[in-house]
C-alpha cells in the first residue's frame, strides 16, 4: 500500500516538472495550430517538412500541428462550440456548408491577392468553398474515381480493354465473375461496389436526376435518379457479378480489388499507393469511369484550409495557409500521390496529368460532381446508406427504398430547420 | 447548543454520512449532474450550439416530435429486443463461468485469464476479427457448412445482422460479470456451506437454498448494469453499418440517433429529449427489476 | 458406479470449458500473430495463426518510429494509477455509506446515482467539455483525473456487495469505540478485498482504454495518453491493420497483467471466516 502512494507522489511530481517545462514561450512569437487528420505516416512527415520550412522563412510564427484521426469532424465541432478551436483546419467540402452557414469560419477573399493567382485552382473546387460571394476555405488536395482493372484477370479472360459504357462494364463483370474450383461460390467477382451514396452521388445524376432541390430538400425519387442506380442493383441482385466488401470479409473497395476477389473496382487516387505497397503483386491499370447514358462522370473529393473565425493571430494564420496553398508548399507535399494538387500548376509540374495511373484522376476533375449538397447532407446520406442496401441486398425494390430515404430525410431536414 | 445536537446519534451519523459521499457529490455534481440538468434545460429548447450560442423556448415540442418520430420506435424496439436477448443471456453464461471457475478444478487461473481476454481485446481489433469470422465466406459460414447447417449474411442481412451484434456482444462482456459473480462468491462464508454440508444438503440445494439468495444484490446490479449498457448500445452499432443503422434501420438504437442528432446535424434540443426518454425507458425497466430484486 | 459419473462429469466439463477457452483465446490470439505480420498478409485473408513473413516492423514502428511513445506510455500510466487509486477509495466510501448508514437523502442519492448512469455519454459531452474549459483544465493532467475519480457503476456495485455484509460486523466495532471512518479503514475494507479487485482491474482497463474525452480535451501530442497516441497510426483512408494490431497488444498486455495481479483475491475462504 505504502509503496503505491508513493509511486503517486513521484508521478505526480514528475508531471510537475515536465508540464513546467513545455508551458514556456519566448517573447514575440506567434504560435499558429493546425489540425488535420493524416492518409499515413509518411504524409504526414512531409507535411512537417513544409511547417520546417515555413518557420525558416517566418521566424515569428511557430506551427503547432495537432493530428486527429478519429471522429475528427466530432472533434473539430465540439472544440468549435467550446471557442477552443484550432486557428487552422481541414475541412471536407461535404461539411463547409455547414460551418459556412454558422458563420464560423473566418472568410478569407479580404487577403488574397492578385500574385496569389486564384485562377490556378481548379474552379470547381474552389467554388465548394464559396458562400455568399466569400472564399472561406482554399482546397489543398483533391481525388476523383476512376476504375481500377486487375489486368492479369482481365487477359485470362480474354479482355485487353477497359471497358468504356456502363454495358461493357456489366458484360466484360459476367466473363469476370469466375467460380475457380467449382464449388458454388465465387472465387472473383467482375465488380466490387461500394454501396454509399458518396460513391453513388453520379449515378443519380447519370440520367439527368438530382439528389437535392433549390431549397436543400431531398429529391432522389425521381424514375431519373432512380435509372443510374438501378443500373448498379440489377447488376448485384440480376446478374450477380458485383460484390460489396463486407461480402468477401475486405473492409474496403481496395482491398477486395488487392484481395483478387474482384476485378474491377471504382476508387479514388488514394488506393493507388495502397496497392502498390500492399500488393506488390497485382498488375494493375486505371481508367475513367465508363460512361452512363452516354456522359462521362464521376465523384470529387475535396479538402480545403480554413481559418477559425475565434483565432487570435489572424495574420499568422493566413500566412500559414496561403504557404501551404502556394505553388511551392503544395508541391513539397502533394509528392505522395494520395491526394491530387488543387493547383493546375503544380499538378502538371508533378506530372499526374502525363502519368499513366494519374491521368484518368486528372481528367475526371473536369467533369467530376463535386461531393456536397447543402448543410442537409449529413441527413441525407445516413436516410440514403440506411435505404439503398436494404435494396441492394432485395429487401425492397429501389423505388419504395427511396421513396422511404426520401421521406425520412425531409422530415428529419423540415424538423431541423 | 450545537454541543447538544452534536451528541445526538443520529446528527453525528449524518455527518458523517456526507462525509463518506462529499467526493462523490462534489465530482458527480460537477461533471455529471450539472451536464445532465443542462441537457434537460435544452430539451425543453430550439437550440443552435454552433456560432452564436441561442437558446429559443419550445416547451414540449421536441418531446412531441419524439412520439411522432417513426425512426424512435423502430431504435427502441430493435434495442428492447437486444436487451431482451442479450441481458438474460450473458448473465446466466456470467454466472456459470464463475461458478466453474470458483470450483476446485485443475488450471483455473489460466481458465480465468484465457476467458477474460474478450473483455481487453480493443474494440478496433474485435471489429476486424468479426468482420472476418462474419462475411459471407468466413469462418462461422464455413463451420456451418461443414455441419450442413444453413449459412446467413450475417452482417449484409437485416434480419440476422443485430442478432450478429449480440453474439460478439454476448462473447465480450460476459467476461466483465464473470469477474463481478466471482469476486461475489468470495463473500459467501465457507461455514454457510459446512452446515449445510452437514445437514446433508445436495450441491444443487446449496447452490439454490445458499449461494443465489446471497448472490442476489450482486446479480441486481449485474441485470441492472446489462440492461443499461444494453440500451446504451453504440459502437457495435456505429461500427457495423458504418453510422447509418442500415440496413433498413435494422441495427438502428436510440444512442445512435442521439449521436446523429448531436454531433451531425447539432439539433442538440432534440438530442437531449431523445437522451431524457432514452433515461426514462430504462429507469422503468430498473424498476420493474427492482420488485424482483427486493432487498430484506 | 459414482466414481464412473464424477469422471465422466469431469470430461465433459473439461470439454466445455476448453471448447469456450476456443472461443476467447482464437480471436486474440489471431490479433497477436496478426501484430507479427506485414499489412499485406493481414488484408490477404489467410487464416494461419503462424506468420509466413515474419516481422518486428509493426513494434518497431509503435516503440522506435514515434519518439513520444514513452510519453505517452507514462501519461497513460500516470493517469491510470491516480484514477484507479481514487476511485477505490471514493466509490468505496459512496457505496458503504449507501448500504450502510442511514442518513437523510440516502435513497434519493442512490436513486441520483442510478439516474446518472441512465443518461447516454453522448449528450453529456458537450456540456462537461464546456465546464471543463471554464475550469482551464483543457490540456491538462487533472482534466483527465479528476471528472473520473469517482464511477456511479462501481459505487452501486460496492453498495451491492456492502449490503450483504452481516450486521454483527459494525455493531462489534461500536462496541470496541470504533468511530464510522476506523471501522471502514480497518474492518470493512479488508474484507471487501475481492470487490475491490475487480473494481481496481475495471477502473484501471476504462482508464487505460478511455478515448473520447481525451480525444476532445487533449490538444498536446506530449500530453497524449497512449491510445490516443498510437491512433496516431491509424490513416484517413487505408487501415493500416498490422500497426493497429500491434498498437492493440501493446496495450492489452498491461490491463491483462493487472487482471492476473488481482486475480489472486478471487479466491474463497479469505474473507469472514476469521470473523466468526
Amino acid at each position: 500500500m505504502k509503496t503505491i502512494l508513493y509511486f503517486c507522489v513521484v508521478l505526480l511530481l514528475v508531471a510537475g516538472t515536465i508540464i513546467g517545462c513545455s508551458s514556456r514561450n519566448p517573447d514575440g512569437v506567434t504560435t499558429v495550430t493546425i489540425a488535420g487528420w493524416q492518409s499515413n505516416t509518411n504524409e504526414n512527415q512531409l507535411l512537417e517538412q513544409v511547417f520546417k520550412k515555413f518557420e525558416a522563412e517566418n521566424p515569428k510564427i511557430k506551427v503547432k500541428h495537432e493530428v486527429i484521426n478519429d471522429q475528427y469532424m466530432d472533434v473539430i465541432k465540439t472544440r468549435l462550440i467550446g471557442d477552443a478551436a484550432p486557428d487552422v483546419f481541414y475541412l471536407d467540402a461535404f461539411e463547409a456548408p455547414l460551418l459556412m452557414k454558422y458563420d464560423v469560419l473566418s472568410p478569407l477573399s479580404p487577403d488574397i491577392k492578385a500574385n496569389f493567382s486564384l485562377a490556378d485552382f481548379e474552379a470547381p473546387l474552389l467554388n465548394a468553398f464559396k458562400y455568399k460571394d466569400q472564399i472561406y476555405g482554399l482546397p489543398k488536395d483533391f481525388s476523383t474515381l476512376a476504375l481500377f482493372y486487375n489486368k492479369k484477370a482481365f487477359q485470362e479472360v480474354g479482355l485487353n480493354q477497359p471497358p468504356k459504357t456502363w454495358e461493357e462494364l456489366r458484360k466484360y463483370s459476367k466473363k469476370l465473375t469466375i467460380d475457380k474450383n467449382h464449388d458454388g461460390k465465387i472465387e472473383q467477382y467482375g465488380f466490387g461496389i461500394t454501396p454509399d451514396l458518396s460513391r453513388q452521388y453520379f449515378m443519380i445524376k447519370a440520367y439527368g436526376g438530382k439528389l437535392v432541390d433549390k431549397n436543400g430538400n431531398c429529391a432522389f425519387d425521381t424514375p431519373e435518379a432512380l435509372k443510374g442506380l438501378q443500373l448498379v442493383i440489377e447488376q448485384y441482385r440480376i446478374d450477380k457479378t458485383s460484390a460489396q466488401p463486407s461480402d468477401v470479409g475486405a473492409s474496403s473497395g481496395s482491398e477486395m480489388f488487392g484481395q483478387g476477389k474482384a476485378a474491377m473496382v471504382i476508387e479514388g487516387s488514394w488506393a493507388i499507393p495502397f496497392l502498390k505497397d500492399t500488393f506488390p503483386n497485382i498488375d494493375f491499370a486505371t481508367a475513367e469511369v465508363p460512361t452512363v447514358n452516354g456522359k462521362k462522370g464521376t465523384m470529387a473529393y475535396t479538402v480545403a484550409y480554413v481559418m477559425n473565425k475565434q483565432t487570435k493571430h489572424k495574420d499568422a494564420a493566413w500566412k500559414l495557409i496561403s504557404y501551404l496553398t502556394g505553388k511551392q508548399g503544395m508541391k513539397t507535399w502533394a509528392k505522395e500521390g494520395l491526394a491530387l494538387p488543387s493547383r493546375k500548376s503544380v499538378l502538371s509540374e508533378l506530372g499526374y496529368n502525363k502519368n499513366r495511373l494519374y491521368a484518368p484522376f486528372v481528367a475526371g476533375a473536369a467533369y467530376g460532381t463535386i461531393w456536397q449538397a447543402g448543410k442537409n447532407l449529413p441527413i441525407i446520406v445516413t436516410q440514403f446508406n440506411n435505404q439503398f442496401i436494404s435494396a441492394l441486398i432485395g429487401e425492397q425494390p429501389l423505388q419504395s427504398a427511396m421513396k422511404k430515404a426520401e421521406a425520412t430525410a425531409n422530415r428529419e431536414i423540415e424538423a431541423a430547420s | 447548543m450545537l454541543q447538544e445536537v452534536w451528541k445526538k446519534k443520529g446528527v453525528r451519523e449524518a455527518v458523517a454520512s456526507y462525509l463518506f459521499m462529499a467526493p462523490t457529490i462534489i465530482v458527480m455534481g460537477i461533471f455529471l449532474i450539472i451536464p445532465i440538468v443542462y441537457a434537460i434545460f435544452l430539451s425543453f429548447n430550439r437550440v443552435r450550439v454552433l456560432g452564436d450560442l441561442s437558446y429559443k423556448w419550445s416547451g414540449l415540442n421536441n418531446f412531441i416530435r419524439i412520439a411522432g418520430d417513426e425512426r424512435v420506435w423502430i431504435a427502441l424496439q430493435n434495442t428492447a429486443e437486444y436487451v431482451a436477448i442479450v441481458v438474460p443471456i450473458q448473465t446466466v453464461l456470467a454466472l456459470i463461468l464463475a461458478l466453474v471457475l470458483n470450483s476446485q478444478i485443475k488450471g483455473k487461473n489460466w481458465f480465468r485469464i484465457i476467458f477474460f481476454l474478450p473483455t481487453v481485446t480493443s474494440s478496433a481489433v474485435l471489429t476486424l476479427i468479426f468482420m472476418w469470422i462474419y462475411n459471407r465466406n468466413g469462418l462461422l459460414n464455413n463451420f456451418l457448412d461443414f455441419l450442413h447447417l444453413p449459412t446467413y449474411n450475417w452482417l449484409g442481412d437485416p434480419a440476422v445482422a443485430l442478432k450478429s451484434i449480440m453474439l460478439m456482444n454476448i462473447w465480450s462482456t460476459a467476461p466483465f460479470f464473470m469477474v463481478i459473480y466471482l469476486a461475489a462468491l468470495q463473500d459467501i462464508p465457507i461455514s454457510l456451506y459446512e452446515a449445510a454440508t452437514i445437514d446433508g444438503a445436495s450441491g444443487w440445494e446449496k447452490f439454490f437454498y445458499i449461494t443465489l439468495p446471497l448472490l442476489k444484490p450482486v446479480t441486481f446490479f449485474i441485470v441492472a448494469m446489462g440492461v443499461i449498457g444494453t440500451f446504451q448500445l453504440f459502437d457495435q452499432s456505429y461500427i457495423f453499418s458504418g453510422g447509418s443503422g442500415g440496413p433498413n434501420n435494422s441495427t438502428l438504437t436510440v444512442v445512435l440517433l442521439i449521436y446523429q442528432y448531436a454531433f451531425k446535424s447539432l439539433d442538440m434540443g432534440y438530442a437531449a429529449a431523445l437522451a431524457l426518454m432514452l433515461a426514462g425507458v430504462i429507469m422503468l425497466a430498473t424498476l420493474v427489476q427492482r420488485t424482483f430484486f427486493k432487498e430484506n | 458406479m459414482t466414481m464412473n459419473r464424477s469422471r465422466w462429469l469431469k470430461v465433459i466439463l473439461y470439454a466445455i470449458l476448453v471448447l469456450y477457452g476456443m472461443i476467447t483465446v482464437v480471436p486474440f490470439a489471431w490479433a497477436l500473430s496478426a501484430s507479427f505480420k506485414p499489412l499485406s498478409e493481414i488484408i490477404a485473408g489467410g487464416v494461419n495463426f503462424i506468420p509466413e513473413h515474419f516481422t518486428l516492423d509493426n513494434y518497431n514502428k509503435i516503440f522506435i518510429q514515434s519518439p513520444l511513445f514513452g510519453r505517452w506510455l507514462f501519461n497513460s500510466v500516470l493517469v491510470a494509477v491516480w484514477v484507479t487509486g481514487l476511485n477505490l477509495l471514493f466509490n468505496s466510501m459512496a457505496g458503504y455509506a449507501l448500504a450502510r448508514m442511514r442518513f437523510p437523502g440516502n435513497r434519493l442519492w442512490f436513486f441520483i446515482i442510478l439516474a446518472v448512469l441512465m443518461v447516454p455519454g453522448q449528450i453529456t459531452l458537450i456540456p462537461s467539455y464546456l465546464i471543463l474549459k471554464y475550469l482551464g483544465w483543457l490540456n491538462s493532467y487533472q482534466g483527465l483525473i479528476v471528472p473520473t475519480v469517482v464511477n456511479a457503476t462501481f459505487i452501486f456495485m460496492m453498495r451491492q456487495f456492502f449490503i450483504n455484509f452481516p450486521n454483527e460486523l459494525e455493531e462489534a466495532a461500536q462496541l470496541d469505540g470504533l468511530s464510522r471512518w476506523e471501522t471502514f479503514v480497518q474492518i470493512v475494507l479488508p474484507l471487501a478485498k475481492p470487490a475491490l479487485a475487480a473494481q481496481a482491474i475495471f477502473i484501471f482497463m476504462g482508464s487505460w482504454n478511455n478515448f473520447l474525452m481525451p480525444l476532445i480535451i487533449l490538444s498536446d501530442q506530449d500530453l497524449f495518453t497512449l491510445p490516443l497516441g498510437l491512433n496516431t497510426f491509424k490513416g484517413q483512408y487505408i487501415s493500416y491493420w498490422n500497426y493497429i494490431m500491434a498498437a492493440s497488444m501493446v496495450f492489452t498486455l498491461p490491463a491483462l497483467a493487472i487482471y492476473a495481479f488481482f486475480n489472486r483475491y478471487f479466491i474463497q475462504g479469505v474473507t469472514f471466516t476469521g470473523s466468526k
